[in-house]
């Protein structure tokens, strides 16, 4: 589907009520923020019915006031003008995901990643070691933001 | 990364970071004999946690150290960042700005892909020599950009809202001289590799990825273009003054080693003639939108997606009303070419000999994808 707005009003009418919303912004991305009960049934949806086949990232952002973070996936495909930023919400004491590369197999860097920077566990992994820091890293979560990247011995 | 377990009856070769050929990282290959079972990236030697340096500068600040992300093409990583920059901010980028811009990114992807050959020539143990043709050639795009931006890496030269200066004087007769100078040295380049029957014994069926397994793998620019896939970001959502310049996205339908080689062959021929027309028809105008540097930035997000050398390099970006980014998230092209490159022995048969030539034809730069 290669409009944006077509893919919103038809996303919407079919599965609009398995996703917390569905929005755009800056005209060419859609944001859909999913549930957690239907986050892999959903994925399997945008890949297999609306062509969302290109995993582009995944990565996770941190919000300690609101006690959350967020993990997204950016998808693309073949024959849209557009991406979706496919998101889940996650309570900061509960950081367990099932993984997505069943989904999207090339999403598993992405994932290792993720889970070293911000300690985001994700369920069904194959190969969950780090990926970009040393194996004896005992620093903590470097992209949290109660880690202090700088002028911190 | 630990030690992963080996399988029995099966030989591991550790190769790198020390290697002269495979960069700054590691790679283990599984074998049976001369087959490459299975290859295993061991990456992360170089990262920098360029992200969280990001969150502790001012936006304007951030544009030096992101451009560390990659030495060769630090224009084509600068660009994603400050075009984040201008649509967080709400510029509007002056027309002669963006023919600048452009006419940098050119030269870098040019500067890059010359590199990328020498590796190659390298790789494939034949022809030395060209390595040191390319270096030389790469001379005169660095002369250009020294005289242009003062610096022969990492140029700095895009601030939010515009670039840095304008071209000095006479300086459009110099690029038009070098696009010449380089047009003709592709010839021999085209000669001394894609037409010698030994380069094409390297090349020519080896390490094949099908489109489809191009697609679920997430490769991107070249190598995705190499498997027949026409996307390129300058197209899909254009960016500096690529919608007003003649040029189309290359592919090549074999798939394999030869096809990506060819792809950047053809994009550097396209990149020259947008040199040549920028020099020709670059309009008059203001080079800076008016901007103060230190101005807080307005809340919100968004996403640029620009077509780094190496394939599509996004950036999202979350402010928070304060001078800093609240996040910049960097998604570069070589992670996702490098999990390509650790399935592709999966997809066909590769040998020990084959290694070199097969990672360097997905032409990975690991500071780009450890960060």
């Amino acid at each position: 589907m290669s409009n944006l707005s077509d893919f919103i009003s038809s996303f919407e009418e079919n599965y609009g009520k398995l996703v917390e919303s569905v929005e755009i912004f800056e005209e060419t991305r859609a944001s859909i923020i999913a549930k957690r009960g239907s986050y892999i049934e959903i994925a399997e949806i945008l890949r297999d019915e609306y062509g969302f086949v290109i995993p582009i990232a995944g990565g996770a952002i941190d919000y300690p006031e609101e006690n959350r973070m967020e993990m997204n996936y950016y998808l693309d495909s073949p024959d849209s003008d557009f991406i979706v930023i496919y998101r889940v919400h996650l309570a900061r004491d509960d950081l367990v995901l099932p993984t997505m590369t069943t989904v999207w197999e090339a999403m598993s860097f992405h994932e290792r990643e993720t889970k070293e920077m911000f300690g985001i566990d994700f369920e069904g992994h194959e190969n969950m070691v780090a990926l970009l820091l040393p194996p004896d890293w005992k620093g903590g979560y470097p992209l949290r933001k109660d880690f202090k990247g700088e002028g911190v011995e | 990364m630990p030690e992963p377990k080996i399988e029995s009856e099966i030989m591991r070769i550790s190769w790198g970071p020390q290697h002269p050929m495979s960069g700054q990282t590691r790679i283990l290959l599984d074998t049976d004999g001369e087959k490459v079972h299975k290859i295993i990236a061991d990456i992360g030697y170089t990262h920098r946690g360029i992200e969280k340096v990001l969150e502790n500068r001012t936006l304007i600040g951030g544009i030096i150290p992101i451009e560390r992300m990659n030495m060769v093409d630090s224009s084509n990583i600068g660009i994603g960042y400050v075009t984040a920059c201008d649509k967080t901010y709400g510029l509007e980028v002056p027309e002669r700005a963006q023919w600048i811009r452009s006419l940098i990114c050119e030269m870098g992807r040019i500067n890059s892909h010359l590199y990328a050959f020498g590796l190659q020539a390298e790789a494939t143990a034949y022809f030395p020599a060209v390595f040191l043709w390319t270096t030389i050639d790469r001379e005169v795009l660095l002369d250009l950009f020294e005289e242009l931006t003062g610096a022969r890496w990492s140029y700095n030269h895009f601030l939010p809202g515009g670039v840095f200066k304008d071209f000095p004087e006479g300086f459009e007769a110099k690029i038009l001289e070098a696009v010449q100078y380089l047009r003709r040295r592709f010839k021999d380049y085209w000669n001394a590799m894609i037409e010698n029957p030994m380069f094409e014994m390297r090349c020519d069926n080896v390490a094949i990825l099908e489109p489809k397994d191009a697609i679920r793998l997430g490769a991107t620019g070249p190598v995705l273009r190499g498997s027949g896939i026409p996307i390129d970001m300058r197209k899909e959502e254009p960016y500096a003054a690529y919608n007003s310049l003649d040029w189309e996205v290359i592919t090549e339908d074999a798939c394999d080693i030869m096809a990506r080689t060819k792809v950047r062959f053809h994009e550097i021929g396209q990149s020259l003639n947008m040199m040549e027309q920028i020099a020709k028809e670059i309009p008059e105008g203001e080079t800076r939108a008016r901007f103060s540097p230190f101005s807080r930035a307005p809340e919100g997000e968004h996403i640029t997606r620009v077509e780094n050398s190496r394939g599509e390099m996004s950036i999202h970006m979350w402010t928070d009303g304060t001078t800093n980014p609240y996040r910049v998230k960097i998604m570069p092209p070589s992670l996702r070419n490098m999990y390509v490159f650790e399935r592709l022995a999966e997809l066909s048969e590769i040998v020990v000999a084959d290694i070199p030539v097969v990672v360097n034809s997905i032409d990975p730069w690991y500071l780009d994808s450890d960060r």
